[in-house]
C-alpha cells in the first residue's frame, strides 16, 4: 500500500483544489477498483444486454463473471500480498532490476496453479457451450491477471496513464460486448468483455516492462518470501475469503437460484451486498489520502527521529502524535461514514425506486450496509497494523473476521429469511472491536515493538 | 561448547579475546605459563566472539585439562516466561543499578543469588527480550541518561548488560585456583568463580583494560553525542560514553574486590589500578621474562658501519617517523651510519608509503633500510644499539632480548621501558643504566642518545654490561615463572580461602 503514497502525497502537495481532487479520485479508483469494477462490468452488460440477449443468458453470463472475480481475488490473494511486500522492499532498497523477472513469474504460478482448478470446474461442474466454456476460462485468467499486475502499478507513478488504461479498457469491453453480441449473441457478449480485459492487462503489462526495462532474472526470486511472510500470505487469503465466504454461503440458502447449467447463485443476496459496498468507497478514498498523507509524515518522523538519536521522551512524544493523529483521521471517518450509512438506510426506497430494484433487497441492503460501515473500519485497522509490521496481528484480525463470517451466516441463514445478512454485521461489529483494542494495544506498546519484538536486529 | 575437563583442574585460567585463538604478547605469555609448570592441569575458559570461526594459534599443551568458551552476545534462548518473571525482575532491578553506580563484589553476589533459582530456564527471551526487561531498560535510562540518544543506549543496554548476564549464566568448571589474565568480563567471571566455587581468585592485568577500553570507545564514533549548549551550567546528564567506561571500571572494581592478588607487569600500571579501586596491599608485580641462557647466547658480529635498529611494526603507534627523522640528525655526525627498520609493513600499508616518503625527502636512502618481516636472530648480532620511538608501550621484550646479548636501549620513556633501561628503586645493588630513556616524538633527543652510545665507547661498555645484568638477574624468564609456581602453590595448598565479605 505504501507505494500509492508517494503519487497521492504528490498530488495533495499541489495544494489546489484540482490536486486534492484528482488525489481523492485516484486513490478511489486504486483502493476500490477491484468492487467498483465488478459492479461496473456486471451492471453495465446487464443493462444494455438484455437487447440482444435472453435473460438466461445473462444470467449465465453475470454469474460467470461472479464465480471468476469471487474465486480469482480469493486464490490470487496470498500471492497478491506477497509480491506486493517483495516489490516494496525492491523499491525502498532502489534494486528495481528483478520487477520484470517477477512479473513474468508471478504470473506463471498464479496461471499454473488454478489452471487444472479452472478446468475441472468448466467441464466438470458447469455444462456450457464450447465457446462459452473456453471464454468463461479465458475470462477467469484475465481477471486473475489483472489483480496480481494491479500489485506493479503502485511501484508505477503515472497515475494519469492507469486510469486511461482502466476507462479505456471498460469501454472497449463494453462496446466489444455489445458489438459482438448482436452478431455472435451470448457468446459475442463473453468475447467482446474478454477483449476489453485483454485490452488492459496487456497495456498494463506493456506499461510495467517499459518502466522496467531489465532483463528476466531470478523469476521465482519472490517465493522465499512464502516462507519468511507466511503470516502475510494467510492475510492475503483470509481478507479476501471473508469478504466472499458471506455470499458464497448464502448461495445454500432455500431462496438460492440453481441454473440449468449448474450454476448456484443467490442473486438477491449478492446485489444487496454489492450495493452495500458502493456505500464505502468515498470512506476508502479519504482514509488513504489521509494516511498517506498527514499520518504517514508522522509515521516516518517517527521512525527518523529514532535513528536520528532522539531521547525516549521525544520518541513518546512522537508516539502519541501518531495515536492522536490516528483518533482523529478515525473520529472524522466514523462521522462521515455514519451520514453516509444513515443517508443510505433511510433513503434507501427512495433509491431504489429510482433504478427499479427489487423491495426484496432491502433489508439485507440495510444491515449490509451497518455490517460494511463496521467491516471497512477494521479492515483500515489491520492496515495500519501493517504499517507497523505487526503481521501476526492483522493475521488474527482476519482470521476472526472469517471464521465469525462463516459461522454467523450459517447461523442466521438457519434462522430463516428476515435475518439474512445479520451474519455479516455481527462478524464485521465483532471484528471491529477487536480490532479496535488489538489496535490501541499495540500502539501503547510502540517502542517496546519497534525495539525488540518488531527489531530483526534483536533477533 | 565445552571440552569436558578430563579431570578437575588445578587452576582456571580465563582469559577474554586471547589465547588460544589469537596470537599476540598475552597470548604467548599464557602459553609459556602452562608449559613452564607441567606439574600443574589447567583449565582454559576463555571468551570468545561471537559467530566466529575459531582456529587454534597454539598447540594445546598436554596439562590443559578442558577448554571451555563464553560467548558473550550469544545468550541461549531459554524459556519463553517463567511463573515469577515480575518478581525475578524486581529482586533484579536494586542490585543491578547498584552494580552500575559503584560496582562491588556484593552486588554481583546479590545478583547471582536472585538469578540463580531460575538459571536453567532464563535466557535471551526473559533477561533481554520481556517486557519486564525493557521496564528495567527504560527505568535505567531515565535515572540518568533521558538526554541521551535512546537508540544508543538501548544498543549499549544490550551489549553491556547482555554481557552481563552471559556472565552470570555461565557455568564455570571446577578448579583449585582462578586466574583472570584481565579485568572486564574476564575479572567478573573470576570473581563469580570466587563467589560459587569459594576458591580463590588471582588476576594478572598485562595492560589496564579500563584505559585500553577507554581509548576504544573516545574513538568509536557511533556513540552520539549531542553538543550541551553554552546556557547549561551544569551537567545533569550523563553523557553515554560514560556509561560504557563506568561499567567497566565497576567490573575491574569488582574483580579488584574478589582477587587475593593483583599482579601487573611494571609499576606504572599501579597507580591506574589503585584510581580504578584496587586495594594497594594485594598489588604486586611480575614482569615477562625471556630466556636469557638462549639470547645471552647470540653471537656480537663484527661489521664496519654503525648500526642501530628499530625492531616492530611499522605502524603509527611506534613513531617511525621520529625514528627516521633522529637518523638524518645523526647522518651529519657519523655519516657511514646504517639503520634497520626490522618488522613487517603490510599492517598499515599507507603509514608505510609515508614513512618512505620521509625516507625519500630527507635523502636516507643510503641510510634507513626497511629489511620487512625476517627472522630477528638473523640481525641482532650485527646491532649496536636498539632504538624505540614507541608513542605506547606495556613491556617490551625487545629491549630485554637484545639487552641479554648486551646491546643498550634507548627508548621513549613510556611503558615499562624506563624501568627495563633504567631499573626500578627495588633493585639492590644497583645495577646501572642499560641506555637512555627520551621523550616522546623527540627527534633531536633520541639522536643525541643514540650518539653518546655510538661515540663514547667507555659509556657504551658500561650500558652494554648493565644491561645483560639486568635482564640475567631480574628478567630470567625461569626465575619468573617461579613466582607464579610458587603463587600458584600458595593458593592451592591453601584450604582455608580467604575470608571475603559473604553475601
Amino acid at each position: 500500500m505504501a507505494g500509492i503514497g508517494f503519487a497521492v502525497r504528490k498530488l495533495v502537495q499541489k495544494d489546489n483544489l484540482t490536486g486534492l481532487f484528482s488525489g481523492y479520485l485516484f486513490s478511489a479508483l486504486i483502493t476500490t477498483g477491484p468492487w467498483l469494477f465488478t459492479i461496473f462490468a456486471l451492471g453495465s452488460i446487464a443493462l444494455f444486454g438484455k437487447n440482444f440477449s435472453s435473460p438466461a443468458e445473462i444470467d449465465i453470463f453475470r454469474l460467470s463473471i461472479i464465480y471468476n472475480f469471487s474465486c480469482s481475488l480469493v486464490f490470487s490473494g496470498p500471492l497478491g500480498i506477497i509480491v506486493t511486500r517483495y516489490i516494496s522492499d525492491k523499491i525502498y532498497l532502489k534494486d528495481v532490476k528483478e520487477v520484470p523477472g517477477v512479473l513474468v513469474g508471478s504470473l506463471g504460478i498464479s496461471f499454473f496453479l488454478q489452471l487444472p482448478f479452472v478446468l475441472i470446474f468448466y467441464f466438470q461442474y458447469i455444462d456450457l457451450p464450447l465457446e462459452i466454456r473456453l471464454a468463461s476460462i479465458v475470462n477467469y485468467f484475465l481477471i486473475s491477471g489483472i489483480w496480481l499486475v494491479s500489485v506493479f502499478l503502485s511501484a508505477l507513478k503515472d497515475y494519469a496513464a492507469i486510469s486511461a488504461t482502466f476507462a479505456i479498457g471498460m469501454i472497449a469491453g463494453l462496446f466489444g460486448a455489445l458489438y459482438l453480441g448482436e452478431i455472435y449473441s451470448q457468446a459475442g457478449i463473453f468475447w467482446g468483455f474478454n477483449t476489453g480485459l485483454g485490452v488492459i492487462l496487456f497495456s498494463l503489462i506493456a506499461r510495467i516492462l517499459a518502466e522496467y526495462p531489465y532483463k528476466l532474472d531470478r523469476i521465482f526470486g519472490f517465493l522465499i518470501y512464502f516462507k519468511k511472510y507466511w503470516d502475510l500470505a494467510f492475510c492475503g487469503l483470509f481478507y479476501n475469503l471473508a469478504i466472499w465466504v458471506d455470499k458464497w454461503i448464502m448461495w445454500l440458502s432455500p431462496q438460492r437460484q440453481i441454473l440449468e447449467n449448474g450454476f448456484v447463485s443467490y442473486p438477491n443476496y449478492d446485489t444487496a451486498m454489492f450495493l452495500a459496498y458502493l456505500t464505502i468507497i468515498p470512506s476508502m478514498a479519504i482514509f488513504f489520502v489521509n494516511i498517506e498523507t498527514n499520518f504517514f509524515e508522522k509515521y516516518q518522523h517517527f521512525y527518523k527521529d529514532i535513528q536520528e538519536h532522539a531521547t525516549f521522551h521525544q520518541i513518546t512524544e512522537n508516539q502519541n502524535g501518531l495515536i492522536q493523529n490516528l483518533f482523529e483521521n478515525f473520529r472524522n471517518l466514523i462521522l462521515f461514514q455514519g451520514l453516509i450509512t444513515l443517508f443510505a438506510i433511510f433513503l434507501v426506497p427512495a433509491i431504489f425506486d429510482l433504478f427499479k430494484i427489487n423491495y426484496l433487497l432491502l433489508g439485507m441492503f440495510r444491515i449490509g450496509v451497518l455490517g460494511a460501515f463496521f467491516h471497512i473500519f477494521s479492515m483500515f485497522i489491520s492496515i495500519i497494523l501493517f504499517y507497523f509490521d505487526l503481521r501476526k496481528p492483522a493475521l488474527g484480525l482476519n482470521f476472526l473476521m472469517l471464521v465469525t463470517n462463516v459461522a454467523f451466516t450459517f447461523m442466521t441463514m438457519k434462522m430463516g429469511f428476515a435475518f439474512y445478512g445479520y451474519g455479516y454485521f455481527l462478524s464485521s461489529v465483532i471484528t471491529f472491536f477487536a480490532a479496535y483494542c488489538l489496535g490501541y494495544y499495540f500502539l501503547q506498546s510502540l517502542p517496546y515493538r519497534t525495539f525488540i519484538k518488531n527489531n530483526s536486529s534483536v533477533s | 561448547m565445552i571440552t569436558p575437563a578430563k579431570q578437575e583442574a588445578d587452576v582456571c585460567l580465563i582469559l577474554e579475546g586471547t589465547y588460544p585463538y589469537i596470537a599476540g604478547g598475552v597470548s604467548n605469555w599464557t602459553h609459556d605459563l602452562i608449559l613452564g609448570l607441567p606439574e600443574l592441569r589447567f583449565h582454559l575458559l576463555t571468551i570468545v566472539p561471537p559467530q566466529e570461526k575459531l582456529v587454534l594459534r597454539y598447540k594445546i599443551p598436554d596439562n590443559v585439562a578442558g577448554i571451555s568458551h563464553v560467548v558473550l552476545q550469544d545468550l541461549s534462548l531459554g524459556a519463553p516466561r517463567i511463573r515469577h518473571q515480575k518478581q525475578l525482575f524486581a529482586n533484579l532491578e536494586e542490585p543491578l543499578k547498584d552494580l552500575h553506580s559503584r560496582g562491588s563484589l556484593s552486588d554481583l553476589g546479590n545478583i547471582l543469588n536472585v538469578v540463580a533459582p531460575y538459571k536453567e530456564q532464563l535466557g535471551r527471551h526473559i533477561l533481554l527480550d520481556s517486557q519486564e526487561s525493557w521496564e528495567l531498560l527504560l527505568k535505567m535510562y531515565k535515572a540518568q541518561y533521558s538526554e541521551s540518544s535512546f537508540l544508543d543506549y538501548f544498543w549499549s543496554w544490550r551489549n553491556l548488560v547482555g554481557g552481563l548476564f552471559s556472565v552470570l549464566l555461565t557455568d564455570i568448571p571446577r578448579a583449585g585456583l582462578y586466574h583472570a589474565v584481565s579485568t572486564g568480563y574476564a575479572g567478573l567471571l573470576a570473581a563469580k568463580a570466587r563467589l560459587e566455587i569459594k576458591r580463590p581468585a588471582i588476576l594478572t592485568e598485562h595492560g589496564i583494560y579500563t584505559n585500553e577500553r577507554r581509548i576504544e570507545i573516545s574513538m568509536s564514533d557511533w556513540l552520539h553525542e549531542k553538543p550541551l549548549g553554552w546556557l547549561c551550567f551544569e551537567k545533569i546528564n550523563k553523557d553515554l560514553k560514560d556509561l560504557w567506561i563506568d561499567t567497566f571500571i565497576n567490573y575491574s572494581q569488582i574483580c579488584y574486590e574478589a582477587s587475593s592478588e593483583i599482579i601487573t607487569l611494571f609499576p606504572g600500571n599501579q597507580k591506574f589500578q589503585i584510581a580504578d579501586g584496587a586495594l594497594p596491599e594485594k598489588l604486586s608485580i611480575i614482569p615477562n621474562g625471556i630466556d636469557y641462557p638462549v639470547y645471552s647466547q647470540i653471537p656480537r658480529k663484527e661489521h664496519s658501519r654503525p648500526t642501530i635498529a628499530l625492531i616492530g611494526r611499522v605502524v603509527p603507534i611506534k613513531d617511525v617517523k621520529t625514528f627516521i627523522r633522529a637518523c638524518a640528525i645523526l647522518r651529519d655526525k657519523i655519516p657511514d651510519l646504517q639503520a634497520y627498520i626490522i618488522g613487517p609493513t603490510d599492517e598499515d600499508e599507507m603509514y608505510f608509503r609515508e614513512c618512505q616518503e620521509v625516507v625519500r625527502f630527507l635523502q636516507l636512502q643510503k641510510t634507513v633500510i626497511f629489511t620487512g618481516k625476517v627472522k630477528l636472530t638473523d640481525y641482532l648480532g650485527g646491532i649496536d644499539v636498539n632504538v624505540l620511538t614507541s608513542i605506547s608501550e606495556g613491556q617490551p621484550l625487545v629491549i630485554l632480548e637484545v639487552g641479554a646479548m648486551g646491546i643498550p636501549s634507548v627508548a621513549t620513556n613510556v611503558g615499562a621501558c624506563s624501568e627495563l633501561i633504567l631499573g626500578n628503586e627495588l633493585e639492590s645493588p644497583a645495577v646501572g643504566t642499560g641506555g637512555t630513556v627520551t621523550r616522546l616524538s623527540n627527534p633531536g633527543e633520541t639522536a643525541k642518545a643514540i650518539a653518546d652510545l655510538l661515540t663514547n665507547k667507555k659509556r657504551y661498555e658500561q650500558c652494554s654490561q648493565a644491561c645483560k645484568e639486568r635482564v640475567r638477574r631480574y628478567y630470567d624468564k625461569a626465575a619468573l615463572l617461579n613466582r607464579y609456581r610458587e603463587l600458584y602453590q600458595n593458593y592451592l595448598s591453601d584450604h582455608i580461602v580467604p575470608q571475603l565479605l559473604e553475601v
